[in-house]
């Protein structure tokens, strides 16, 4: 466990919570000042998972923020996955759980941010076993979720409907499980799994994946499962993961089969930095580094993305670079996300029943 | 104070937790076989998740088999059945629990213990008529093709054999051991008419000759016929010997076995302790995962925890009994 | 001992106390209303057991609603009745760097000491890191140091209410002053002042104490007019000045009347007096290193000023004492309680006796008054039996017994008290300060016993401290940081907890698998990895199960599994059920060794799929195809002997193509080589025989002995 500090002067501040953490997610402003975060809990003393809206107030008289729990709602089993969107009138949460249900909530932030459970889907058939992930649509009113099942289901929901339906739109019986998905854009996305494998998946073009990215590309080497994806919205043709052994890479559909890694396993250079060598839980594209020039990086160039491990390490990466640190704990860093509007703020969960906020200057 | 972790059916008599302790396999008298699990990880409060029927009897015990053969329990019913069921999915069925194997022989089942080596997976039973069988699963996937491999008595000459003896239970204890190298070797005792086969032995194979070997008897010359309730062998962490409890009508004795033999092939033995608490029979005994703590229960209906302490003698450090209210 | 427990008694459970008490016997609520039948026991990980009660079936079964049994857990050895069980998380999350930065520092400098033989590892580093570990630790047990010193302007409150202390943190505290500051040893009687002074409030429970009289005080204040006139308030003011907390005091004596404007003139004399106590008190001399701010009391940091200025304070008080002021002084309560309070200045047994409640409040009155040069544990230890016979109490508070065995100097005894009082991860962490500068507990704590096993006093109560972390999801995977510091024992242990992790999740795989990396244990992480994969094979998720498998490099399930799949991509060969395998057969990859022989199901499909297609009468570019297939199946060495002549046998009409051969002379002759290599192959024992017609191997031959005639007549 690396215990050197970070060099760069962010600040960081911890919130112990006497609950263990099992997801994190921002939740769109209503105002300038409140920033709010959704957070997925699990008390290991009464067995009790939930999930929590807290307001996270920085003081501008003293530097120390505060996190509030505003409310609190109880799912019926702990939470696989949480994915947040923006939405109107209210933000839209989607909350999978490890019993294969899902639900759809919404919090009305102005008034206190009480949790409403806008749709719930837990029959037998959705999924067989934990849900693995979840991901919103922008605008928030559709969701894919995969399982290790190897079923891939969209979930729509418009309005206020209670009932939610869903379309299964593949099932691969078992043969292949998915670990992680993406939206890339209104009808596509992408699926991952085991072996680092990737699919391309095209609502327009049923009946399987549209393009597959081949696992097993790190030869021999330990292979492992893709834990995240992320596609920057204005690099559609990109789709970044992280997963085992330290691994970050792109997959740029024009360059098929080719991958490039950003760190971790598999490389031939020498060069590259090893950041971590334990499993990558979470990797985000980080909009608030060089987010001036954005338009100034070369297409084929990735843009900085932010990764945490599991043994500490909250980083940014770049592709060329030395990679830059801004947390390096002694326990793991179990997910991550960067506030979209306010790219500078980040939240963390960590392993040891805490979460950390972070601010970057 | 104590927390409940899970509630059982009306007429459960025997529970087996598996090697996590994340599922527990409850037998009841009706001969239906329960399972506790909980769908969401590290949690601590288990709910049935499946119940069957298991045998046309009631189900006396019940044992998980070893996780690298998948989630399987082997149960013995009253009428010494022994039957070993599978929770699997085939084809496109969905999840159920299956029953692989069910043996029947004219004399009962009274226990049976799994032990794991290497590349092979071996059953121990012992029966009614003071037999021991040996058997070993031939397919790794599937827990339906088991081959007997040996047959005996468990006396230590083995030119003597006792066709009458009537064994009202057994009891056996695989080494918990199972490192590279390590032979395979478990201790066996029973409470029976017959004095000889009473006593409990350490038992190993001999790879070269393809056969179990006696390598231990834990009595002392003038307990040899005393009827063994129960026996278990302690999990090693780095001690140069071997520490096995055995409980018989006298109470419980601590045993020390050497690892090399003599001669005769036969293991140095030293009984450092006998232990008196349960007043009678001792049902159960289980040492914790660093092989330091004892738990027993027994007829007086309590639960004992032993240890030793830094001069090596051994004492009761604490006791539950169950109360109601 | 299990769960919560009162503060008195939460003797944790744990083994090998030197001298072994009768067992004490625990109830276990189950909740049941039927008579118990029988139990059944099972260790969960760690020092966790479960155990199942089962009830009696009762006569009338049809109207009794009660449950059949319960299963309930009991933890030995966690848990502190003082402390939550999140809290105690808290405290274990954070001990591990101090403790982890501690053991490697530690290792450095025997690693150094080693180089140069006889230089000592406790070096003048050395305390610094020991101070820095224990400020470490001492700072997660809580943050206010001092709750009790008022230093509110209120002048109702006497004494502050601030974060509630606990005793864990007291005899932390403790052992810090006796182990971890041992250089500073002349100033420890003030220490001890100060803890006290922190502290109190923890005996108030069972018994009266300063504080507790302080806390009655404050409560009547209000309702008091004229406090001179209380006796109350003069006792409770000699009792606070005995302990030495002089800024209560002092605070006190200005709520006396005779301040106050309207009467400063009728009272001046006695309110001289007052003021003048006052500031004899806080000008008493201390021997201390610093002063807290705020604090009264003249500081002296060397001995010689320290005598000198308290020979001139005595000889003030003395003064004072004997002074005609008295005479004049016309408000009895004053005047005695003021003279009373000189007594316990200049010393006096018996009014320290009567002004204190608690043993150690005396104790600690001596070494302020009677004795202020104490040093050396021995002569603390015989003035605290005198104080205990004075102030005997019926059941000591832990702490207490903890002082106790420190002043004795026995290491056994404190460590007993640690472990009896504070449980398992006092004593794991409290071990660093107890071997640090003392060749005799070092020894002590070394020296390994036989009948352990050959391990150390300091090993066991780590391996202890292990299995309590354990014994919770949360906190076992910090285990693996104090397992390997045990030498001897620690890594099986490890090995076995490892073992005992659930594989259903892969987060939770994933972590464990991390820490076999860390710690080197490949052997376990491949039986873990093989667990995970026998799980999800079974458990309908092939794909997942075929990954973990591979992964475990276990080559002997994968072949089985190689039959299996053989047999069912034998059979769906239809394209539908095809695009399900496509993904199992990617992951299987091509040319990788951990493929365990399941890759040749890829070049396999491509020649079922062609052979469908010859089948279906599409001839030309299919029959070349199938060809090529069959041949680079035969000739990559990962196919599986076993399915050689089921391949060939599929192939045969392929081999007997009526237009002309399909395979040149020397494709044939590889095929041909392949079945005589084959029919050698089937006289050895462990020759596994494909399922198919009796004939099969003779058309198979035949029909390759046409087609090399037929080859080399077109060459």
């Amino acid at each position: 466990m690396a215990i050197s500090a970070p060099q760069n002067p962010s600040q960081v501040h911890r919130f112990p919570q006497f609950k263990y953490i099992d997801a994190v997610r921002w939740l769109p402003p209503v105002s300038a000042f409140d920033r709010f975060a959704a957070i997925a809990f699990f008390d290991s003393d009464s067995n009790s998972p939930s999930i929590e809206i807290h307001c996270v107030n920085s003081n501008l008289q003293s530097s120390f923020p505060t996190l509030t729990s505003q409310s609190s709602w109880a799912p019926p089993s702990r939470i696989s996955s949480l994915k947040t969107a923006h939405s109107t009138p209210q933000p839209v949460i989607a909350a999978a759980t490890f019993s294969g249900s899902l639900h759809i909530l919404a919090s009305d932030l102005i008034n206190g941010g009480m949790i409403e459970s806008g749709g719930t889907l837990s029959e037998l058939g959705f999924h067989s076993g934990p849900v693995a992930a979840v991901d919103l649509r922008e605008g928030g009113t559709e969701c894919v979720s995969v399982g290790e099942d190897g079923r891939i289901n969209l979930v729509s929901f418009v309005g206020d409907s209670s009932n939610l339906s869903y379309r299964r739109i593949f099932d691969a019986n078992g043969l292949v499980g998915y670990t992680a998905v993406k939206w890339a854009s209104p009808s596509e996305f992408v699926t991952g799994g085991y072996g680092f494998g990737l699919q391309w998946w095209d609502q327009r073009r049923p009946g399987g994946p549209v393009s597959q990215f081949k696992g097993n590309w790190c030869q021999g080497k330990t292979s492992g499962i893709v834990h995240s994806i992320d596609i920057h919205p204005s690099r559609k043709h990109t789709c970044l993961a992280g997963g085992s052994s330290g691994t970050v890479f792109a997959w740029d559909l024009r360059a098929q089969q080719q991958p490039i890694v950003l760190a971790g396993a598999g490389t031939g250079e020498a060069a590259m930095s090893l950041l971590s060598e334990s499993e990558v839980w979470e990797v985000q594209y980080d909009r608030y580094t060089r987010s001036s020039n954005i338009s100034n990086i070369s297409s084929t160039r990735i843009l900085p993305v932010m990764i945490c491990s599991e043994d500490g390490i909250l980083a940014v990466v770049e592709q060329g670079e030395e990679p830059i640190e801004l947390l390096a704990d002694p326990c793991a860093i179990n997910s991550f996300d960067i506030n979209q509007q306010n790219p500078s703020d980040v939240i963390c969960s960590l392993e040891w029943e805490s979460i950390a906020i972070l601010t970057r200057s | 104070m104590e927390k409940p972790v899970a509630t059982l059916d009306r007429g459960t008599t025997c529970s087996a937790w598996n090697y996590c302790g994340e599922r527990l396999a409850a037998g009841s008298v009706d001969g239906s076989l329960s399972v506790l699990d909980s769908r969401d990880p590290s949690s601590s409060s288990f709910t049935c998740s499946s119940k069957f029927k298991a045998h046309e009897t009631g189900i006396v015990k019940v044992t998980w088999i070893p996780p690298e053969y998948g989630d399987a329990v082997a149960c013995i019913s009253e009428d010494g059945t022994l039957s070993i069921w599978e929770e699997l999915v085939e084809g496109t069925q969905p999840l159920l629990w299956k029953l692989c194997k069910s043996f029947k022989t004219s004399s009962k089942v009274l226990d049976v213990q799994f032990g794991v080596n290497q590349t092979s997976l071996k059953m121990v039973a012992a029966y009614s008529d003071g037999f021991v069988k040996v058997f070993e699963l031939l397919d790794p996937l599937e827990l339906n093709n088991w081959q007997l491999q040996a047959e005996f008595q468990n006396v230590i000459d083995s030119v003597s054999t006792f066709g009458k003896a009537s064994c009202l239970t057994a009891s056996i204890s695989w080494n918990p051991q199972r490192g590279e190298g390590q032979e395979s070797s478990f201790i066996l005792g029973f409470n029976s008419n017959t004095p000889q086969l009473n006593s409990s032995k350490m038992w190993e194979f001999d790879p070269a000759h393809q056969r179990w070997l006696p390598v231990a008897e834990l009595a002392l010359p003038g307990d040899k016929g005393d009827q063994v309730y129960s026996v278990a062998w302690a999990p090693n962490i780095g001690r140069p010997y071997e520490v096995i409890a055995v409980a018989s009508q006298k109470g419980i004795s601590i045993w020390h076995v050497g690892s090399t033999p003599d001669l005769d092939g036969r293991l140095s033995i030293e009984k450092v302790a006998l232990l008196s608490g349960h007043n009678s029979e001792v049902w159960q005994m289980e040492w914790d995962m660093s092989g330091m703590t004892l738990a027993t229960t027994g007829s007086d209906g309590r639960v004992r925890l032993w240890q030793s302490n830094l001069k090596g003698t051994w004492h009761e450090q604490a006791a539950f009994e169950p109360t109601s209210s | 001992m299990p769960g919560a427990s009162s503060d008195s008694t939460s003797g944790a459970l744990v083994p090998l106390l030197p001298e072994a008490q009768g067992a004490v016997v625990y109830p276990l609520h189950h909740g049941l209303t039927s008579p118990v039948s029988r139990l059944s026991i099972s260790w969960s990980r760690g020092n966790s057991l479960r155990i199942s009660v089962f009830a009696s079936p009762s006569v009338n079964d049809s109207d009794n609603e009660d449950a059949g049994g319960k299963v309930v857990e009991v933890k030995l050895g966690g848990g502190d009745g003082e402390i939550s069980d999140a809290h105690w998380r808290r405290i274990t999350y954070g001990s591990v760097s101090p403790f982890a930065l501690l053991q490697s520092r530690k290792n450095a400098a025997s690693g150094l000491s080693k180089m140069s033989m006889n230089s000592s590892p406790y070096n003048v580093d050395w305390w610094e890191y020991i101070m820095e570990y224990s400020k470490d630790i001492s700072a997660l047990l809580g943050n206010q140091k001092s709750p009790s010193n008022p230093v509110i302007d209120d002048p109702e409150s006497v004494i502050k209410k601030g974060q509630e202390p606990t005793s864990l943190k007291a005899a932390w505290e403790l052992l810090e002053m006796f182990y971890a500051e041992k250089p500073s040893q002349s100033w420890l009687p003030e220490r001890l002042v100060d803890w006290l002074a922190d502290y109190n409030s923890l005996f108030s429970g069972t018994h009266p104490t300063v504080h507790s009289k302080l806390i009655d005080f404050q409560k009547e204040l209000v309702n008091l007019q004229v406090v001179e006139d209380d006796p109350k308030y003069w006792e409770v003011m000699s009792s606070a000045l005995a302990v030495g907390w002089l800024d209560i005091v002092v605070k006190m004596l200005r709520l006396h009347g005779s301040y106050q404007l309207d009467q400063l003139s009728n009272r001046e004399t006695e309110n001289g007096l007052v003021e003048a106590v006052a500031v004899l008190i806080s000008k008493m001399p201390r021997m201390r290193l610093e002063q807290k701010a705020g604090n009264l009391g003249e500081c002296f940091k060397a001995k010689p000023d320290f005598v000198k200025a308290w020979e001139k304070w005595r000889a003030q008080i003395n003064k004072l004492d004997s002074s005609a002021f008295w005479f004049q002084c016309a408000h009895q309560q004053t005047r005695e309680g003021l003279r009373s309070m000189l007594q316990v200045m200049l010393g006096n047994a018996n009014s320290l006796c009567t002004a204190t409640c608690h043993w150690i409040e005396l104790f600690i009155s001596h070494l302020l008054y009677i004795r202020p040069f104490t040093v050396g544990l021995e002569s603390m230890y015989s003035l605290a039996q005198k104080c205990i016979q004075l102030k005997s109490v019926a059941s000591a508070h832990r702490l207490m017994r903890l002082i106790i065995g420190i002043l004795g100097e026995n290491t056994e005894v404190v460590l007993a008290e640690c472990s009896k009082g504070f449980g398992p991860w006092m004593v794991a962490h409290a071990l660093e300060l107890l071997t640090t500068g003392s060749d005799l507990a070092e020894m002590l704590l070394h020296e390994e016993h036989q009948n352990l096993g050959g391990i150390s006093i300091e090993e066991l109560h780590r391996l202890v401290y292990a299995e309590v972390l354990s014994s919770h999801p949360l906190t076992w995977q910090i285990a693996p940081i104090y397992l390997t510091s045990c030498v001897k024992q620690g890594m099986v242990l490890l090995q076995i907890l490892l073992s005992k992790q659930p594989v259903q999740h892969n987060q939770l795989l994933f972590k464990n698998i991390e820490i076999c990396r860390l710690y080197e244990l490949d052997g376990i992480s491949s039986n873990i990895m093989k667990i995970a994969g026998v799980y999800h094979w079974k458990h309908g998720r092939k794909g997942s199960g075929v990954f973990w498998l591979q992964q475990a490099r276990d080559e002997y399930r994968l072949n089985r599994i190689a039959q299996q799949l053989f047999d069912s991509v034998g059979k769906t060969i239809s394209d539908e059920s095809f695009k399900q395998w496509e993904g199992l057969i990617q992951l299987l990859g091509s040319e990788s060794k951990a493929a365990g022989g399941l890759e040749f199901l890829q070049k396999y499909r491509d020649f079922k799929k062609s052979l469908q297609q010859v089948h279906d009468g599409k001839t030309a570019d299919a029959t070349h195809q199938a060809v090529e297939s069959l041949i680079s199946l035969m000739k990559t060495p990962s196919t599986p002997q076993r399915f050689w002549l089921p391949l060939l046998y599929d192939s045969l009409k392929l081999l007997n193509w009526k237009d002309r051969p399909l395979l040149n002379v020397s494709q044939t002759n590889l095929l041909l080589n392949k079945l005589q290599e084959l029919s050698m192959a089937r006289l050895r024992p462990d020759f596994i025989e494909a399922e198919l017609p009796s004939q099969a191997l003779n058309s198979v031959r035949l029909a390759l002995a046409t087609n090399l005639g037929r080859a080399i007549l077109e060459e």
